[in-house]
């Protein structure tokens, strides 16, 4: 029978023990070629083998522990999702999430490693595999078709005692169970499994691998006697274009998933962590210094830096500040939701992205905002680049996500209970001159931050050089102004009233504009301008992009000018 | 016994897309020597048939090297002189007549390779007229083999071609066209131990690529 590219069957298509940590396996089913390889968190993941960008095999490439960089020009690919992480021709952007890799199903089990050229067919064991404690034989690649190999394997039968024939080209001959790996037209591999471990391991594994030497030297004597059937030829999918185009720096807000609070624990004094997984599979693909939108009971939106290393998609781990004065949001989450609950989360988003080119990276975290700078400096780790992280709090017992922290193996710095006055000093030395290719990521209350940017400024920091990201807006919002906005694309101008937010207006016109914190914090509705002049009163922006007066936040910005083009 | 510090100057007659020139430089980075390049342009300048080029080797093939006044050519033959001579540790080519044996056994595979992978290497990147077939099917047979040795090298903890717990001028011999062999068209799909070898070679300590040859990226912690 000829093969099949869309047989549903799940087959073998490697040992466990091939796949041991930080290597990539190169394996093929069905003509297709696939890139293997185990996750430091012991996750399979079975892609394509070929790199989205420029089609390079992702089996030359390195695994990295938590992502696999692409060999030719270091895309990195997610455990798991096989999302898109890092795109080192555009360091300073966070790639679209929505470019992911192929992936196929993939089972660990008896000693073999699993899968299927689709999803169609659950995996099932094969008969009588849960009584067995597997031992995988060396497998056998055979340049033959695989119904050869079969019928082959189950020549190997004595007459009297004939091989039972189990489902996916399987066969069990007296105490060995054999499965046919269809690797193309006319190539096999045999994996054979021992119901146990042999007393004389090395003895038996020499005496099976001699018998299957013989085995495939004859098969591929007779193959090599007839017309070779031709190789499967598969299809590869195109990446749309819209997948394959760097996005805006804001995704408009997508829909809502649900997940589970599956733990809630006090990670320090004022601290509680909250681990929210999700209720099927994985979570979504995200980047370092990326944030979830998080649905509150009483009907609030907030923000949270996911804390999470590479890879580790089962599940987020979020930072949430107990604040006595805070206005129902940490609050809500604090005390009103326990461990079981279902939530519901957005999509990551990153307006806080980290370049993984610098020569030098410096992570300054205050308080809470050691958040997201936890989760870039396990990036950082696993790839080994070098980076420091700095961590103020007020006191010992303030330290949060310690055992985190202690996992790391870079220069990591617990600043506990350093003066106010002496905050600049100690930032100052620790961020030096500033020199080419050094960065620096700071996430914390907003003295901090003006603290950084001030002292790095001063001491030659280039504003690119300078990344944050602020909780919220703690300035006045002066919204006296009136003024006219002229919307391109709408085909509509509307006149902005004084007391009113330009957002406001278009949703009143009938518009839906995506926004999130509406105080000018979190870069959801950021807006392109294409003419007039803004008057910029977020914290979002940069002083640079501010500057460039091509782009604005409309939740709280207003117009200096007595109108606004604005590109939507 | 020479050291870094005393060493003669060594001069490379080398090719830069030459895996025979590659596993001195390989050996040479690893124990830190240093030394100086002549470019020999093998292709399409075929200079190693020039006449100045046969006065230093009669056999017109590459690489040579001089320490000093002393000329010698054959990369195995020079990576057993250079470990000799400068490697302190005694590691990379043991004395152990068994071992020396066994080192020697894989320096002719490695010239089994190079007559096979290197091959077909040529007749694809640099238009040879060898027999291609012949030159890949060459190479698969060998990979079978070593994929064999090094999978049952595993399992009794054996990490590299030979017997000791280190790697010895027998992985670095044999290592260039077995990473190359794609270049001739011979996958290596079929040798997972093969391949897992090769990431172990591509994480000794002093490793350096070569064009078509990628970094293995760290080993777990």
């Amino acid at each position: 029978m000829p093969l099949s590219l869309s047989d549903s069957t799940w087959y073998p298509i490697a040992s466990a023990e091939d796949l041991p940590l930080r290597h990539v396996y190169q394996g093929q089913l069905l003509g297709r070629e696939l890139a293997v390889w185990r996750a430091d968190d012991g996750n399979v993941n079975v892609w394509e083998n070929r790199c989205l960008h420029r089609g390079v095999r992702l089996s030359i490439g390195i695994n990295e522990g938590g992502e696999l960089k692409c060999q030719y020009h270091g895309w990195r690919y997610a455990n798991r999702s096989a999302g898109c992480t890092y795109i080192p021709a555009h360091p300073a952007d966070a790639p679209s999430r929505r470019i992911e890799n192929k992936t196929y199903p993939v089972r660990e089990a008896y000693g073999l490693i699993w899968s299927a050229a689709n999803s169609d067919l659950p995996f099932a064991p094969f008969p009588g595999a849960e009584s067995g404690d597997w031992f995988a034989l060396r497998p056998m690649p055979v340049n033959a078709e695989p119904a050869d190999v079969l019928t082959a394997l189950a020549g190997l039968a004595p007459d009297d005692q004939p091989a039972d024939v189990l489902p996916g080209m399987g066969l069990r001959l007296g105490e060995v169970t054999y499965f046919v790996q269809p690797v193309d037209a006319n190539r096999s591999v045999i994996r054979g499994l021992l119901a146990k471990r042999p007393e004389n391991e090395a003895a038996a594994l020499r005496a099976h691998n001699e018998t299957l030497t013989r085995l495939r030297d004859r098969l591929e004597r007779a193959a090599a006697r007839k017309p070779a059937p031709a190789a499967l030829q598969p299809t590869f999918d195109k990446v749309s274009v819209e997948l394959s185009t760097m996005p805006d720096i804001v995704i408009p807000r997508g829909n809502t998933m649900p997940v589970v609070v599956k733990r809630k624990w006090q990670t320090a004094d004022g601290v509680v962590g909250f681990e929210l997984a999700a209720r099927d599979g994985h979570l979504p693909t995200f980047q370092p210094g990326a944030h979830i939108d998080v649905h509150l009971p009483n009907g609030l939106i907030r923000q949270y830096s996911i804390t999470n290393g590479p890879g580790e998609l089962m599940s987020y781990v979020i930072g949430v500040k107990q604040e006595s004065a805070s206005k129902g949001g940490s609050k809500v989450l604090v005390d009103t939701v326990r461990e079981g609950d279902v939530l519901a989360i957005s999509e990551p988003r990153n307006n806080f992205p980290l370049r993984r080119d610098a020569t030098r990276t410096v992570l300054i975290a205050g308080g809470i905002g050691i958040t997201p700078l936890l989760s870039m400096a396990r990036f950082l780790d696993k790839s080994a680049l070098p980076y420091e992280l700095h961590y103020f709090t007020r006191a010992g017992e303030q330290v949060a996500f310690r055992d985190e922290l202690g996992a790391l193996h870079g220069k990591v710095f617990i600043h506990t209970g350093v003066p106010r006055s002496e905050i600049a000093t100690s930032i100052a030395t620790t961020l030096g001159d500033w020199s080419r290719a050094q960065h620096v990521y700071v996430c914390g209350p907003s003295a901090m931050l003006e603290t950084v940017r001030v002292t790095a400024a001063a001491q030659g920091w280039p504003d690119e050089a300078i990344h944050f990201e602020y909780f919220k807006n703690d300035k006045v919002i002066d919204d006296s102004t009136a003024f006219d906005i002229e919307l391109a694309r709408s085909a509509m101008t509307l006149h902005v009233p004084s007391g009113k937010t330009i957002l406001e207006v278009m949703r009143d016109a009938g518009l839906t504009v995506p926004s999130s914190c509406e105080q000018g914090a979190c870069g959801t509705c950021l807006t392109g301008v294409m003419e007039g002049e803004v008057d910029h009163q977020d914290v979002y922006l940069n002083d640079s992009e501010k500057q460039s007066n091509t782009c604005m936040m409309t939740c709280v910005s207003r117009a200096k000018s007595a109108r606004l083009v604005l590109d939507i | 016994m020479g050291s870094a510090s005393t060493q003669m100057t060594i001069t490379l007659y080398d090719f830069e897309l030459s895996g025979n020139c590659y596993k001195l430089r390989l050996l040479m980075s690893i124990l830190k020597l240093r030394y100086d390049i002549i470019p020999v342009d093998f292709y399409p300048g075929r200079q190693h048939k020039a006449d100045w080029f046969l006065r230093l080797n009669p056999f017109g093939q590459l690489p040579v090297i001089k320490d000093d006044e002393l000329v010698l050519s054959d990369s195995g033959a020079i990576l057993a002189y250079l470990a000799k001579k400068y490697d302190e540790t005694g590691l990379w080519f043991p004395d152990d007549p068994a071992i020396t044996a066994e080192v020697l056994r894989w320096h002719a595979i490695a010239d089994d390779i190079t007559a096979t992978s290197s091959s077909a290497r040529l007749v694809l990147g640099m238009f040879y007229e060898f027999d291609l077939e012949k030159a890949q099917q060459g190479a698969h047979r060998i990979f079978r083999l070593m994929d064999e040795h090094l999978w049952f090298g595993e399992r009794e903890g054996r990490d590299w071609l030979c017997s000791p717990d280190h790697p010895t001028t027998a992985d670095i011999a044999c290592f260039p066209y077995v990473m190359l062999s794609e270049e001739g068209g011979i996958s290596r799909q079929d040798y997972p131990a093969l391949r897992r070898w090769t990431d172990r070679v591509r994480r000794i300590p002093g490793f350096v690529v070569m064009s078509g040859i990628f970094p293995a990226g760290r080993a777990a912690s």
